[in-house]
């Protein structure tokens, strides 16, 4: 009788274990739905977190992409369309108990202005949610990066956000939080596609896809400023070698050219870096060569590398090189505003973050989450560049 | 006449302690992490901090030879980069087998280029692999464009797993391959022939030359070894990366140049030793993992670097200053003199 009576005695501060458990899971899920984070502002007052209301239109797949010419866009298939159409591999279940007091674990690429508008955003989001945020910053370092991986995983988050520093070594940096259980979250940088396996999700811009629009905008100006050339001479500052950006920022405009505009020919291209004085003195150097055959120059960033290329169009006294650049920085609106760069693309720095942490909010809730997530794109020329003021970074 | 007792505590601690700062740095910054640090003395970090190591301590091998030979070898970073996209480049068509072998062997090469010029055409160690240093940069962009190199392959992700994987506790394969090169480079330097005519190359080179040394041969084998040991801990890496990028090498000259500083090998030759610089990556890494922990930023990180750094080296300055000063002075003849009444001046 004593056994039965203590066995039912156990099996009733069990049964009321769960139950208060699954009690306070169910209310902590019904407040976690009832966070608004619509309703956040960036720094230049844009709502914080805006999805992309275009569709994006996924051709098929072409037997072998590297086979085609680098000009051929569907040659950028699987960096382009990564992540659309992956197999998940060994995905964790949404707890479904709610955001609110979990704990994340934010792992961008490197210290940047960039970098600490999108921690920012996305801080904001976790602190609508309560929950608990570590941001980690490898300082471009791989080393350092797959350092942070490895104690990211050690301290056992509820879920790992990642910018991976080099798309093509990101899938073993996948597997690996995959392997160890932890839900993933890519976002900001697009990896290869293999590593869209082990994430739940990725967001970030859509760059090929902003890219694209730019290029259309500057050949539709070089065009009419060219109206009587046969060919019209271009260059192409690169991002950092390794990323997406680096790709998509000269391939993506140069691709969409081919079949848009053939008359705008490439000349050169170089990745001097992120200071002013390189991209000044490359630039330079393309203005010796190419003299006034050099009608339009591409550039992957909007704020030390467009600096660089003003001082040097203006040392060589050229004013009828048509520029655009990647990216919405103060002083990338301010050359805008100015009337130097011909226009730029808006990518909101902290909505990039705000929105990784928003999507990984929304599987905590058990909603559905989209394997990919785009952020708005925009082009800013001189007629719209007040909207955007002030700049986030 | 008796011998003067002319060594107090004070003259026989101080020596003992400069002897073994790498070793009591890294006890201090060890102790302070285990009790402040959340979450620091667990199996799986303390792997972590070792598996970090690797790559940068077995770099640290062949450059302390180099420095303790009296020279500078800038070329690593770029080496560790050659050796990572030659050993995952070639994989695909020949394997593992063949493509690691060859990225080492890579390395020797490049560490025989820049010994044969700085012993045959006596150019300053600095601008041999400086030059050395910026053309494989060239070189490793033009070969592929600017691109990484990964490897998706199940057997490219077995291999890395395998690298990766604890065999013992704190020690994956990758980790094995860094204690064993350190124990056999530390013995060989400490204990052979061959060993220590490196640090007599180093400390004095007129006297290596008296002392039948060919000291040529010598500082191309450090400069070899220096290209070896930096392919070995670059393809490693890359292998259990399963992707080798452009910048794979970067950060690793100013690091292992600082560790090994911070190590006691000195910079003029002739003094340090390859586990001390082990140690003093060993100790950076715990420091670097320390303030990630802590929840705080790089600049911190690299603040706390430089300070010891600095440190280190104004240590050495002022040891230097008091040698100087005291270089030609025989202290016990002085006491002896004045015990037996004969007055100073």
């Amino acid at each position: 009788m004593k056994r039965l009576l203590l066995l039912f005695a156990v099996l009733a501060l069990v049964a009321g274990t769960t139950f208060g458990q699954s009690a306070a899971a169910k209310k902590n899920l019904e407040d976690s739905l009832k966070v608004d984070v619509s309703v956040l502002k960036a720094a230049d007052n844009q709502p914080l977190i805006v999805l992309s209301t275009e569709k994006k239109v996924i051709p098929a797949r072409p037997a072998n992409p590297e086979a085609l010419p680098e000009t051929d866009p569907l040659h950028w298939y699987d960096m382009e369309y990564a992540g659309w159409n992956t197999k998940k591999v060994n995905q964790p279940k949404s707890p479904g108990d709610g955001a609110i007091g979990k704990k994340i674990i934010f792992i961008v690429h490197g210290d940047h202005p960039w970098t600490t508008a999108c921690i920012l955003g996305a801080k904001k989001v976790a602190d609508a949610y309560k929950i608990q945020f570590k941001a980690l910053s490898p300082n471009w370092d791989l080393a350092v990066q797959n350092q942070m991986i490895d104690q990211a995983i050690n301290e056992r988050p509820d879920a790992i956000l990642l910018i991976p520093l080099d798309a093509k070594t990101a899938p073993q940096q996948a597997r690996k939080i995959n392997e160890a259980g932890i839900p993933l979250f890519l976002f900001n940088t697009l990896p290869s596609a293999e590593a869209m396996n082990y994430c739940i999700a990725w967001t970030g811009p859509d760059d090929f896809g902003q890219q694209r629009k730019l290029a259309r905008v500057w050949a539709d100006e070089m065009k009419k400023r060219n109206a009587d050339a046969k060919s019209i001479g271009v260059a192409y500052v690169q991002h950092a070698p390794g990323g997406s950006p680096y790709y998509a920022r000269c391939w993506g405009p140069m691709s969409e050219l081919s079949g848009y505009a053939p008359s705008v020919n490439t000349l050169i291209k170089d990745a001097p870096g992120f200071d002013a004085d390189k991209a000044s003195q490359v630039v330079g150097d393309w203005l010796t060569r190419f003299g006034p055959d050099l009608k339009g120059i591409f550039a992957a960033d909007d704020s030390a590398q467009a600096i660089g290329i003003f001082e040097a169009l203006k040392k060589a006294g050229r004013n009828d090189v048509v520029v655009v650049a990647a990216g919405n920085s103060r002083q990338g609106m301010d050359l805008v505003k100015q009337g130097k760069l011909f226009a730029i693309t808006y990518q909101t720095a902290e909505g990039d973050g705000a929105l990784a942490v928003k999507t990984a909010s929304d599987w905590f809730n058990g909603k559905p989450v989209p394997p990919v997530s785009y952020i708005p794109q925009k082009i800013i020329t001189k007629a719209n560049v007040d909207q955007f003021y002030p700049a986030q970074w | 006449m008796t011998t003067p007792n002319l060594k107090s505590n004070r003259s026989q601690v101080l020596p003992w302690i400069d002897r073994n700062r790498i070793f009591l740095l890294f006890f201090v910054i060890l102790a302070f992490m285990t009790a402040f640090a959340p979450r620091f003395f667990n199996p799986f970090n303390l792997t972590t901090i070792m598996s970090t190591t690797a790559m940068n301590a077995c770099v640290a091998i062949g450059f302390s030879i180099v420095m303790i030979s009296g020279q500078l070898d800038l070329s690593i970073g770029t080496v560790i980069t050659l050796a990572g996209i030659i050993g995952l480049g070639l994989q695909p068509r020949f394997g593992y087998a063949v493509s690691v072998p060859v990225a080492i062997v890579a390395g020797c090469l490049v560490g025989l280029v820049n010994g044969l010029l700085v012993t045959k055409a006596k150019i300053n160690s600095f601008i041999v692999t400086l030059g050395t240093m910026t053309i494989l940069q060239g070189v490793v962009y033009q070969s592929t464009g600017g691109n990484s190199i990964a490897l998706s392959t199940p057997v490219a992700f077995s291999t890395a797993d395998f690298l990766g994987k604890k065999l013992m506790p704190l020690v994956t394969p990758r980790i094995l391959v860094t204690l064993a090169l350190v124990a056999v480079f530390e013995l060989v330097m400490r204990k052979t022939r061959f060993g220590r005519n490196f640090y007599m190359v180093g400390g004095n080179r007129n006297t290596a030359w008296l002392a039948g040394i060919g000291s040529d041969a010598y500082i191309i084998g450090a400069f070899m070894l220096s290209g070896l040991t930096a392919a070995v801990g670059g393809v490693f890496f890359a292998m259990e990366s399963a992707a080798a990028t452009q910048n794979l090498g970067t950060n690793s000259l100013m690091y292992v140049m600082s560790a090994t500083i911070i190590g006691g090998t000195a910079m003029s030759g002739g003094k340090g030793g390859v586990f001390r610089s082990f140690v003093a990556i060993l100790t950076l890494e715990i420091l670097y993992d320390g303030v990630i922990l802590f929840g705080l930023g790089n600049e911190v990180k690299i603040f706390l670097a430089g300070l010891i750094l600095a440190l280190v080296v104004l240590y050495e300055a002022y040891a230097v200053y008091k040698h100087d000063k005291v270089v030609g002075q025989r202290p016990y003849l002085l006491k002896e003199l004045a015990e037996a009444g004969v007055k100073k001046g």
